[in-house]
């Protein structure tokens, strides 16, 4: 036995002759995976506590005579585990054997098969043949319809309980149940209702083979069509990683990720079925000019000198004053540093926003608690319901806070007493307050009661939009400029670019689409209608592109390259999923190229790359955010 | 010298005399031996439900890649195969198939198997990538050599019996053979008429 030098939190572990160690309390399983030995897990599961029901991790330790689960047991100093005997062979085999019992093997046509453990299993420890006729099998109920997001096959469980209690652990909500006994157990909704959880798209991933599977994704591929690409999740700005897979040009599932720091490897529905966004059949496919007659396609070099000639023009005519440029917080942060830098540096109107309402009196406070850091807060303050209405995901976090760590979290409305707000964080040293950014007045309210209580205090702010964070870091504000300069003169916001629009005020709009927030809360198609000249950059045909002058397509998030910022400040990368069927360059190219039509003194970078490079120079909190870290603006004091 | 030339005279003599060994290929065909592997076709249960279950495990198999399968649900009112699932949309680029066969071996359904038919040429290379109803055994009185074949062209050779699950394979379905034909017919396509 080698010796290993051993302190006193750290515990060494022997698993097949070979030493590990690893701190005390660590799972045999953990231990194992840490040495290099790969054991079979069905019933484990990395974010579930134990329960060892499936028997699949058996191992032999020390001189025990029978066989441990080694995902229930905790490993103590000079344990000797023993994965490769023949004794654990056998049983694995004989498990395999039993599990396989009344399995339909209906791989070729179960949507798991190529990426599911029993497939793997099976062959890898499996006793390849079986001792009963395919006939004496014990069917149970097919395609069963959970809701309209999950297909429940009863026939292919295997009994592992990782649904249940994903459900009891993770989400709370408890809606999945075991029913009957022996040979005849089955998982089944509670009561029979139709699940109504808001994170029903992890079952099929929590589920270890094909029995719990999506709707949407029913049949659509098999793994090895699949292309997968990491990225980041367009649903909204709380920054879950995913990953984007895809089958030619079409995405077709969105599968998770696990970022621990931010969504802890779950998705909300919202963000996992949005995927079908992404394959809008309404797509902006080449450049159109309609200035002044019939729309014409023609290459994009020369729509976008008919845009920046047309630009001049209204400038000469009417002043700079008279131009507003509308972003949108789908943009990457390069594209929206480019975007700025076209409206103030070349075009120089102070008249640029993403969103439709006024982001005054910014304080670096309504940034400083990161989504990880809810689990250290004593006392946690969610104000209002946006914020979770807005990024779902927040929820099991919070979730995760009160049970495994004992916090204490309260769902205050936004005009709480001052009272009330100190008694729910009465005695916290450390408090969390939590809202949507359409409630920061209220919510720096209730941060000031925490305050004065003594504690200290983190807030987050849910912003709108994947990257509604970065757009205004990056200056697409009227009243900021990258990195909340404030500018000198005040443009107007969004909605008075809008109402601008209307009343002759503002005569040429650039605008990037599609942008959903705007779309939803003002009339847009009015607004477009009415203004003199209206250049749209946009992937699909909404209000931008039925009235614009100049259209040049633009791209979706699983068509680009670049980074977004989450609402915590982290910068993440979005990679090219799919690549466009469009012979156009990216959004950043388009900018820069319309910013040397109309004589920028300095040429804007058109690579994502370098693009980010120059943020990274121009705004010192970006500097520090390479591989994405958080862009701080303020710690929790 | 004066012997070599006599040589080659006497070949060039006997070659006279003796028979033609080509034939008038495509209006006559050669029996194909039975486990050739030619091209694919897709097979019908007696039913007439498709054997085909979508499960791209030929996709999976094929060495090189030419199979596209598009699985989709069935209509369990209308079902296409039987079971929860059927190819919505199967292709078999034929120019880049090897004619392997494991495609044919991977098929939990016996699904696909190779028929005799070797001739693969058109005037168009789209027309080569054969889709589902090229494949598909489809009409009544279907035979592995008139697959491809409008009906009336080519006369198909006569065949010992052909090997591959579903034989002798005739369909139910009285559906008219989507299929291109192989000799130009005077469709009005200007695809299908031949270089002059
Ligand atoms: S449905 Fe899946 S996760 Fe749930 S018990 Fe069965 S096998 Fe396990
Ligand atoms: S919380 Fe937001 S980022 Fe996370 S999965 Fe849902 S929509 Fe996507
Ligand atoms: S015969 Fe071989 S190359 Fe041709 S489709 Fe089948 S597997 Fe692919
Ligand atoms: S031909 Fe056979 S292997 Fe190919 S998709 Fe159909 S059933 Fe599956
Ligand atoms: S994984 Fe250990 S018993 Fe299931």
């Amino acid at each position: 036995m080698t010796d290993v030098a051993r302190s006193p939190e750290l515990i060494t572990v022997i698993v097949d002759g070979r030493p590990v160690q690893v701190p005390v309390g660590t799972l045999v399983w953990d231990a194992c995976e840490k040495a290099g030995v790969f054991v079979p897990v069905y019933c484990a599961h990395k974010k579930l506590d134990p329960v060892a029901v499936c028997r699949m991790c058996l191992v032999e330790i020390g001189t025990l005579p029978k066989l441990q689960p080694a995902c229930a047991t905790v490993a103590s100093d000079g344990m000797e585990v023993r994965t490769r005997t023949e004794k654990v062979r056998e049983f694995r085999e004989g498990n395999l054997e039993f599990l396989l019992l009344n399995h339909p093997l209906d791989c070729p046509v179960c949507d798991r098969g190529g990426e599911c453990d029993l497939q793997d299993f099976a062959l890898r420890y499996g006793p390849g043949r079986t001792r009963r006729a395919i006939t004496t099998k014990v069917h149970f109920n097919k395609a069963v319809r959970l809701s309209d997001k999950i297909v429940l096959d009863q026939e292919r469980c295997i009994l592992c309980w990782r649904c249940t209690r994903y459900y009891d652990e993770v989400t709370g909500e408890k809606e999945l149940v075991l029913q009957e006994r022996g040979v005849h157990t089955v998982v089944a909704p509670f009561e029979g209702r139709p699940l109504q959880s808001m994170f029903q798209g992890n079952l099929p991933e929590v589920c270890p083979v094909g029995a719990l599977t999506h709707a949407q994704y029913r049949f659509r591929a098999r793994p090895w069509d699949l292309r997968r690409t990491p990225s980041v999740c367009p649903g909204c700005s709380y920054g879950c990683n995913l990953n984007i897979d895809t089958r030619e040009t079409e995405v077709v599932r969105f599968a998770s990720s696990d970022k621990p720091e931010v969504d802890d490897g779950w998705l909300c529905d919202r963000g996992r079925y949005g995927s079908g966004d992404l394959n809008r059949a309404d797509r902006v496919r080449s450049p159109e000019v309609r200035l002044g007659g019939p729309g014409r396609s023609m290459a994009y070099s020369e729509a976008i000198e008919a845009a920046a000639t047309a630009l001049a023009s209204v400038i000469s005519e009417h002043g700079r004053e008279r131009v507003a440029v509308l972003g949108t917080p789908l943009m990457t942060n390069e594209e929206a540093f480019v975007l700025q830098w076209l409206a103030r540096e070349v075009i120089g109107t102070p008249h640029v926003d993403h969103q439709l309402l006024p982001w005054t009196d910014l304080s670096p406070a309504e940034f400083s608690l990161g989504i990880e850091e809810i689990e250290a807060c004593d006392a946690i303050l969610v104000v209002g319901e946006q914020a979770e209405a807005t990024a779902p995901v927040l929820t099991l976090r919070l979730y995760k806070a009160e049970r495994k760590s004992g916090r204490r979290v309260s769902r205050v409305p936004g005009d709480i007493e001052a009272g009330e707000a100190a008694r729910r964080i009465a005695g916290a040293s450390r408090v969390g307050v939590i809202s949507h950014e359409r409630d920061r007045g209220l919510a720096a309210q209730v941060a000031a009661i925490a305050v004065a209580s003594g504690a200290s205090v983190g807030r987050l702010t849910i912003t709108v939009g994947v990257n509604g964070r970065g757009c205004k870091d990056l200056g697409l504000l009227p009243n900021y400029r990258p990195g909340y300069v404030a500018t000198a003169e005040v443009g107007l916001h969004g909605r008075g670019i809008l109402e601008g629009c209307q009343s002759g005020e503002i005569r040429a709009l650039l605008a990037v689409g599609p942008n959903p927030a705007v779309e939803a809360g003002a009339d847009l198609d009015r607004a477009c209608a009415a203004v003199q000249l209206l250049i749209a950059i946009t992937p699909v045909r909404d209000a931008f592109w039925r009235h614009a002058g100049v259209v040049l397509p633009g791209r979706t998030i699983a068509e680009k390259a670049g980074t977004v910022t989450s609402s915590e400040g982290r910068v993440q990368t979005v990679r090219i999923a799919v690549h466009p069927n469009i012979a156009v360059p990216s959004e950043v190219g388009l900018l820069a190229g319309l910013g040397a039509c109309l004589g920028a003194a300095r040429p804007a970078p058109t690579a994502p790359a370098a693009v980010l490079e120059e943020i990274r120079t121009a705004v010192p909190s970006y500097a520090a955010t390479a591989g994405g870290l958080r862009a701080a603006w303020g710690k929790l004091r | 010298m004066f012997r070599e030339l006599l040589g080659g005279l006497r070949a060039t003599a006997r070659a006279m005399a003796s028979r033609p060994i080509t034939i008038q290929y495509p209006e006559e065909q050669r029996p194909v031996p039975p486990r050739a592997r030619g091209r694919h076709i897709l097979h019908r249960y007696d039913n007439g439900l498709e054997k085909c279950i979508g499960c791209e495990l030929c996709a999976g198999a094929c060495p090189v890649g030419c199979i596209y399968v598009q699985a989709a649900a069935n209509d369990p009112a209308h079902p296409v195969s039987p079971g929860e699932r059927y190819a919505v949309r199967y292709e078999i680029n034929l120019m880049r198939c090897i004619y392997c066969g494991y495609c044919t071996e991977a098929c939990p359904t016996e699904a696909i198997t190779m028929g005799p038919r070797l001739d693969l040429v058109d005037y168009k290379r789209e027309r080569l990538i054969a889709t589902k109803d090229d494949l598909l055994e489809a009409w009544s009185g279907f035979t592995t050599m008139s697959q491809g074949v409008a009906p009336g062209l080519g006369r198909p050779a006569s065949q010992p019996t052909p090997m591959g699950a579903g034989s002798p394979h005739s369909g139910p379905a009285g559906r008219a053979p989507g299929l291109r034909p192989v000799i130009p017919a005077a469709s009005g396509d200007p695809a299908d008429t031949p270089p002059a």
